[in-house]
């Protein structure tokens, strides 16, 4: 029963992290211009993210290493500097897009301007982790999250999910959008599925509750049911923008076009449990994201961080995630579009996966730290597949960005 | 530091570039201390430099050991920071005995509380000041 728990970390880290303010865009907004021609990416991200975060869980678990920990250690100083930095910039800009995105639920629900709410937001996910326990705190807003599934209900009921599939074995842009515009949208989407931040949470979770060797099983277990999960809900919210939005053409420049598929089939409760689903996922991600920045941090500098000592015993990482939420909410308040912030957390996200997968596939083959759980044959294959593919990405993606102008 | 170091804790032949340099440090109650920034490498006394090799006399810790390991411009305004915060004019990096390490494993553990080092300062500064002012500082461990 107790292990039957311990998977609501997975699951959380599924909705609240894999499903977060950038797949939401990424997907209604491919969804509205590419129709299905791009769900393979969802697909290829979802698969990525399973392997990595497996191996970062496994890492954690026995070798009692978070993912920053080991970068530091692997990479040295300087490096694991130049990591540090640009992780954290990116995580920063994903936490700015998270607290925004959550103000924008709450103006859809409210009518009132999401400026006003985001103060609120910010106060609130300060003090979740200030207060709220960590396992408490995972559970709450992974299984709420899930209300996010009347997203495939929705799919589902218009009939659609025929015609969805047969497009998403087109595997070329449509007619109005250009080859590199297809594939800046696929990096942002493997961006959004793949975002370093779920590696530091994930592994810095399986600290922070003290799994031990024989959590293995409920770590694979986490990885191999959560994610995929938060694919489905990716694709469905893709699906909606394709079949709704695509054929209107309708553009997703703000998060009420995200939950059109839904109110349209489902009316009035539908967009009520979709946007409830929204609130508490989007949430939980600007937990995980404000609580990852001061795991880096903490990680690199062997400061003492996390939830599992009294906050006054990890004074310098409960500082780190005070600032960032305080800066986060400072840029947001801007009127910094926060639409924009989001597809460009996510496709440079794309850019860093290396920076943090690298180190993650080395340690996961040292048996200095695992001991006999190294890498299987099968699982190192795929993983250094996918380390081409990433590098791949990131030397690719700040040329589209520009030919494309960042997917204009 | 090209030439391996080699040092005996507990008969176990240890590589000090790869099993003690950029290690998480803990104290006897588990606590996080810092990492292994740098060593302090000790010739043995009496013995001419190059007749004897040296030993690992301490472990260096702290943004004042990490700013010349980083170097550069960025390693400067580590160490400059380190200066600022320091309450002597001229700081040398926190200093952890070698003497007190009980085991190099996942972490280098020490026989002693965070508390009585030196490279803490800065964490019981912000204590201090910042979080033990917020109500529920002190709640348990979640």
């Amino acid at each position: 029963m107790k292990k039957l728990l311990e998977i609501t970390l997975g699951i959380l880290t599924a909705i609240g992290g894999f499903v977060d303010i950038g797949d939401l865009v990424a997907n209604a907004e491919t969804g509205a211009r590419f129709r299905m021609s791009l769900a393979w990416v969802v697909v290829v991200g979802v698969i990525g993210i399973v392997l990595y975060a497996e191996m970062a869980g496994r890492i954690a678990t026995i070798s009692k290493r978070p993912v920053f920990d080991v970068i530091r250690e692997r990479l040295g100083p300087r490096l694991g500097l130049v990591n540090l930095v640009a992780s954290f910039f990116i995580n920063f800009l994903t936490v700015t897009a998270e607290i925004a995105g959550v103000a924008l639920v709450l103006e859809l629900a409210s009518n009132v301007n999401y400026l006003l709410w985001i103060p609120l937001v910010a106060l609130m996910v300060w003090m979740v982790i200030w207060r709220v326990r960590f396992s408490a705190m995972e559970k709450i807003y992974g299984f709420l999250g899930l209300a996010l599934a009347v997203a495939v209900v929705a799919v589902w009921k218009s009939g659609q999910t025929h015609a969805l599939l047969v497009q998403a074995t087109h595997l070329h842009p449509p007619a109005t959008e250009s080859w590199p515009r297809y594939f800046y949208f696929a990096i942002a989407l493997l961006g959004a599925a793949m975002t370093p931040y779920e590696v530091f949470f994930f592994s810095s979770g399986a600290v922070e509750e003290g799994w031990t060797p024989s959590d293995l099983m409920v770590n694979r277990m986490n990885v191999y049911i959560g994610f995929p999960l938060g694919g489905i809900l990716s694709l469905a919210i893709m699906g909606g923008a394709a079949w709704l939005l695509a054929p209107r053409g309708i553009s997703v420049d703000h998060l009420s076009q995200v939950a059109l598929p839904v109110s349209h089939v489902l009316g009035k409760i539908g967009l009520v449990v979709f946007l409830f689903g929204m609130f508490m996922a989007i949430f939980g991600a600007a937990l995980e994201t404000a609580l990852s920045a001061g795991y880096a941090v903490g990680q690199y500098f062997g400061w003492q961080w996390g939830k599992f000592v009294r906050p006054v015993e990890a004074s310098r990482f409960h500082l780190v995630v005070l600032l960032t939420i305080i800066l986060a909410a400072a840029l947001a308040l801007t009127t910094v579009d926060p639409i924009k912030v989001t597809e460009y957390s996510i496709v440079l996200a794309a850019a860093a996966l290396p920076l943090t997968y690298f180190p993650i596939l080395v340690v996961a083959n040292d048996p200095d730290y695992m001991g006999d759980k190294t890498n299987s044959k099968f699982s190192n294959a795929l993983a250094f597949i996918y380390l081409l593919l990433l590098i791949a990405v990131s030397v690719a993606t700040i040329p589209l960005m520009i030919v494309t102008k960042a997917g204009a | 530091m090209g030439e391996p170091l080699v040092n005996e804790t507990g008969g176990r032949i240890i590589d000090a570039g790869t099993h003690l340099l950029d290690r998480q440090i803990s104290d006897k109650d588990g606590e996080l201390v810092g990492k292994v920034d740098d060593l302090e490498l000790t010739f043995p006394e009496g013995g001419a430099p190059g007749a004897s090799p040296p030993f690992v006399s301490a472990i260096l810790a702290g943004p004042g050991a990490l700013g010349p390991r980083l170097g550069g411009g960025v390693g400067r305004v580590v160490s400059g920071t380190h200066a600022i915060l320091h309450p002597s004019t001229r700081p040398g990096p926190a200093r952890i005995a070698f003497g007190v390490v009980t085991k190099v494993a996942a972490n280098v553990e020490l026989a002693v509380s965070r508390d009585e080092l030196d490279v803490v300062r800065v964490e019981n500064w912000v204590r201090e000041h910042i979080i033990s002012k917020i109500p529920g500082a002190q709640h348990a461990p979640q």
